[in-house]
């Protein structure tokens, strides 16, 4: 099926949305039963370790090769080729976003344990949009345009009214958890997610199914190394409980549906991650609020969950918070430039270290070394085009070896999925 | 497999029903409409040279097309 590509990366970040609400139904019924309301930090663990039998055995199932591509190729990522061990150069990555996802599953859970409506603290997280805006200024060298900090503060506090319940304590600590170590870890793990998408293995891009994969197994490392170090220094039976649930075969069915459909959502999400900035990723996936609606009504209907406030002032709080997520969205993709730029060089310059010198320009999303009348094709992707001339055009002038440049911008495109 | 980007020039008028025939196409992974020198950038994918004959011929074919200028990649660099 061809697309328009303008809206793929929305697709994909949307329906990854789509199904993170679902996850968030089955979510709250499956952690509303006894053995882990007693005790979040076992489910905690419980989500890793079922999580990584369950998303190997999927991952298996998409290695499996119908004529000549992988099942995973052919539904989910079209880089999948099949599970495999991950690189000496990833492993890096791999760490610091595993610690970090870990970090905030504890996190996550201190706050669940401790306060009776986790809505009113954790709607706050949604303020992570902001600090990924302000680290990647920082990492990517990659200053925000005006547009996307707008966009990025009416996704963020529309996310905050949409999600904030009216019921419920204001916990200073717990705001304190959700500020100092849910939302900079959240960041971090998307930052270094988006990281290991954008590497290329093999001289061919890296997967987001294998990306997944290995992310859940070392979460559940660094979960039970947390659990373990929090067990001693409390005397508490957390890690053990969390083993011991897991293996019940009634707990690890609705753990294992928990997080195979977790599995895709994610999956899709770090494909995402691989054709937009972290921030622009998050403030879409602020969405899942709204994709939340119909599945608490499913789980109502179903007597899942308790009735939730009809109060209008609330439902007014909510509609004019999902206002302005759809607005904030809507703003993000009507704001991209995208151009090629057709370029020839001058004899005596090495192709391959002008290639280098084109990728590390920031904005350019591809850089192809061509046969024919132009020696590269560079494609950009900008939010201005003032900051595409400054970012882009005025680097490409910068370069030696470059005789002569075509900039031709793009009106509309299509691509494949 | 080779990849190809092919630059198109199109007469007036005739670029909505070109990209309509493009999009039947099986080997085209991305179509661009462009403003410039050109006027459709496509990429193709495909097995062989043959196959991209054959591609570039389909293209041809297409009304309005009135120039194709084939650009075979030799190496890549991209986010995804």
């Amino acid at each position: 099926m061809i697309i328009r590509k303008k809206y793929l990366f929305y697709v994909l970040a949307i329906t990854s949305s789509i199904i993170a609400a679902a996850v968030t139904g089955i979510d709250s019924f499956v952690g509303a039963q006894s053995a882990f309301v007693n005790d979040p930090w076992a489910f905690a663990f419980s989500i890793f370790f079922v999580g990584s039998i369950v998303t190997l055995l999927i991952t298996l199932i998409l290695s499996v090769q119908i004529r000549g591509e992988s099942l995973g190729a052919k539904i989910l990522d079209p880089s999948f080729k099949k599970l495999r061990i991950i690189q000496k150069s990833e492993l890096k990555f791999h760490l610091i976003a595993g610690f970090m996802n870990a970090i905030n599953t504890v996190g996550y859970c201190a706050i669940v344990s401790t306060i009776r409506d986790p809505s009113v603290i954790l709607s706050f997280s949604q303020i992570v949009i902001l600090y990924l805006l302000l680290m990647e200024s920082i990492t990517e060298k990659d200053v925000p345009t005006l547009v996307e900090i707008q966009s990025s503060v009416i996704v963020t506090f529309g996310a905050i009214l949409a999600s904030i319940s009216l019921t419920g304590e204001f916990d200073l600590s717990s705001i304190l958890i959700v500020f100092i170590i849910i939302n900079p870890t959240w960041a971090i793990f998307s930052i270094y997610q988006r990281k290991l998408k954008i590497m290329r293995i093999n001289n061919k891009p890296n997967d987001s199914i294998n990306i997944r994969v290995w992310n859940v197994i070392f979460s559940c490392v660094f979960t039970s190394i947390l659990l373990f170090v929090f067990d001693i220094f409390t005397g508490g039976g957390h890690l053990v409980a969390g083993f011991t649930t897991s293996i019940s075969l009634y707990y690890f069915l609705l753990v294992a549906i928990v997080m195979s459909t977790t599995f895709f959502a994610y999956v899709l999400y770090i494909r995402s991650l691989g054709m937009g900035k972290a921030s622009v990723n998050n403030a879409i996936r602020a969405s899942t609020i709204i994709f939340a609606i119909p599945f608490s009504i499913i789980l109502l209907q179903l007597g899942v969950i308790e009735q939730f406030s009809t109060d209008p002032v609330m439902l007014v709080i909510k509609v004019i918070g999902i206002t302005m997520i759809v607005l904030g969205i809507i703003s993000f993709a009507l704001t991209v430039v995208k151009a090629y730029i057709f370029i020839n060089v001058k004899p005596g310059y090495p192709l391959d270290e002008t290639m280098k010198k084109l990728w590390g320009i920031r904005g350019v999303t591809h850089v192809t070394a061509t046969a024919g009348k132009y020696d590269f094709i560079v494609k950009i992707s900008t939010r201005t085009l003032m900051k595409g001339y400054e970012k882009t055009v005025r680097k490409i002038e910068e370069i030696d070896a470059i005789k002569k440049y075509k900039w031709e911008s793009v009106l509309r495109d299509w691509e494949n999925i | 497999m080779i990849s190809a980007y092919i630059l198109i020039t199109i007469q007036p008028g005739k670029t909505d029903k070109a990209i309509k025939e493009m999009r039947k196409i099986e080997n085209l992974a991305k179509i661009s409409i462009i403003a410039g020198e050109y006027d459709i950038v496509v990429r193709a994918q495909v097995k062989n040279l043959e196959e991209l004959l054959g591609v570039t011929d389909k293209l041809q074919m297409i009304e309005g097309v009135t120039k194709t200028t084939t650009q075979i990649i030799e190496k890549e660099i991209s986010l995804q």
